[in-house]
């Protein structure tokens, strides 16, 4: 008796505290995914990682937008939206306590506008994201290549297929044989 | 739609969820506004994969000790003021849900646990799942997760007994004229930025990967002009060997992607860039005096580097 009670003491309280004081969780622990709508360009490219396609978007041509939209009910919690991000607008937090009353509450929806294309007038991508490329490739360093990509990241995939072959054709006859390059090496 | 006619009419193929009747409502307000006894319990598997049992399991046990607060976990419907329902309701577990819910006593509590409890999950879009009991119910308290933790577990009792307030509400944000998106790391150029951060996702998988790009764009990208010894004190900083060594491969990397100002035209030409003028960067270190290399041969690592 007197042994197990010395055991009882020695051993202590096992019982976390929670809810009566905050829960300690480990680093990388993965709760609620939080989103920076700022940030994010709408790229579409968590909604294609999603495993249970808890992150989904939709096209609203009428409107000319389109939204993002995170169902924490159907989230697995497995990070593959913050891998990636690449803005890093989505990042995993500790915050765990999601229980709700009402299912809507677990919705979260951000919408972005959608960016017409120049020539043809067909939506291609949102804004932002557009707006992100250009500036990306307008950045002093990266070289001819991403200044003439710059140029045209107003038109569709469409239409800049056709203004490349519009390109070619007006293509200098003697660029066709300039000397290749052939120092240095391709970085990455 | 197949209507058998042998079986009661309750039991057959019904998506229309319950509807409570007003007795049953108020009487349920009654319940929860002056509960002064413990609260029983009982767990309905629709289909679930078992994560959701064992992290009930988890919250039962002394750890989290659901008991102390008088949530007991009781083997039989017919006791039960608390239905957690888990898993994704297949079409073969409808009908055991609906005498589940038909066996338990009014006014009684729905909860939809885990990810599949509330919307399906993984398996919202399968063709033998309803998709969360609340397709068949009308639930109370949904718990997300996959599976929940038992603290989410205790949180979501917790919520569902009116003790705790509801953290999370629905959100919209619409797009504000004019937002744009922070370019990361504007001074260093994309083709270099994107080279880092493949290596470091190579060498520490995407996750890991991320982060140490970043820490490491952090310190090329850091007040001081001098780079490498930017790059020197963040790995000199670190303790764990396998940082040390990726960290040291990165800055391989960076060194190979450096060109002088000779090449420097030619490659533009090429589309493809320099990290800084060659006057910015201060002098290269040699493997001579590196400090990474000290700490790898300490932690008997250094052969890995070779």
């Amino acid at each position: 008796m007197l042994k197990t009670l010395r055991e009882i003491l020695r051993t202590g309280n096992a019982t976390a505290g929670y809810p009566f004081e905050p829960l300690e969780r480990p680093t990388d622990a993965r709760g609620k995914p939080e989103h920076d709508p700022v940030a994010c360009i709408g790229c579409a490219a968590c909604a294609v990682a999603c495993p249970p396609n808890a992150i989904q978007m939709k096209i609203d041509v009428e409107a000319g937008t389109t939204t993002w939209s995170i169902n924490y009910g159907r989230c697995v919690y497995c990070g593959r939206c913050e891998e990636i991000c690449p803005l890093g607008a989505i990042t995993l937090s500790k915050e765990f306590e999601l229980a709700v009353m009402d299912k809507n509450d677990l919705e979260e929806t951000s919408t972005y506008k959608l960016q017409a294309c120049a020539e043809c007038g067909r939506y291609y991508a949102t804004a932002k994201e557009v707006d992100y490329a250009t500036r990306l490739l307008s950045q002093n360093n990266g070289g001819l290549e991403a200044q003439q990509a710059a140029d045209l990241t107003g038109y569709c995939p469409a239409c800049k297929q056709k203004a490349d072959a519009y390109r070619a054709k007006r293509r200098d006859e003697t660029m066709r044989y300039r000397k290749p390059i052939t120092s240095g090496g391709e970085p990455g | 739609m197949i209507i058998d006619h042998e079986v009661p009419e309750n039991l057959q193929y019904q998506l229309e969820p319950k509807v409570l009747d007003e007795a049953v409502t108020n009487a349920k307000l009654a319940l929860l506004n002056d509960i002064k006894r413990s609260i029983y319990l009982y767990r309905i598997d629709c289909g679930g994969c078992n994560g959701c049992e064992i992290e009930i399991f988890s919250t039962i046990t002394p750890v989290f000790d659901a008991e102390r607060f008088g949530i007991l976990n009781t083997p039989s419907p017919r006791h039960a003021d608390i239905l957690v329902y888990t898993g994704a309701v297949t079409r073969t577990m409808r009908m055991p849900a609906i005498r589940a819910y038909e066996g338990a006593p009014d006014p009684k509590l729905v909860v939809a646990y885990g990810a599949c409890g509330c919307t399906g999950g993984v398996f919202h879009d399968n063709y033998c799942v309803w998709g969360g009991a609340d397709k068949l119910f009308p639930v109370d308290v949904y718990i997300p997760g996959c599976p929940p933790s038992p603290a989410q577990t205790v949180y979501g009792f917790a919520i569902a007994l009116g003790l705790l307030g509801q953290k999370l509400h629905h959100t919209e944000t619409m797009e504000e004229e004019g937002e744009q998106a922070p370019l990361r790391f504007a001074d260093i150029p994309y083709k270099v930025r994107t080279a880092i951060e493949r290596e470091a996702r190579l060498m520490s998988g995407y996750r890991y990967g991320r982060d140490i790009a970043d820490e490491f764009l952090e310190a090329l990208e850091g007040e001081d002009a001098d780079v490498y010894a930017n790059i020197s004190n963040l790995i000199s900083q670190q303790t764990d060997p396998r940082r040390v060594e990726i960290y040291t491969d990165l800055r391989k990397r960076l060194q190979e992607m450096v060109v002088g100002p000779e090449q420097e035209q030619e490659l533009l030409m090429r589309g493809l860039s320099k990290v800084v003028g060659a006057e910015g960067l201060g002098e290269q270190p040699t493997d001579e005096e590196n400090p990474a290399l000290s700490i790898l041969q300490e932690a008997s690592l250094g052969d890995a580097l070779k």
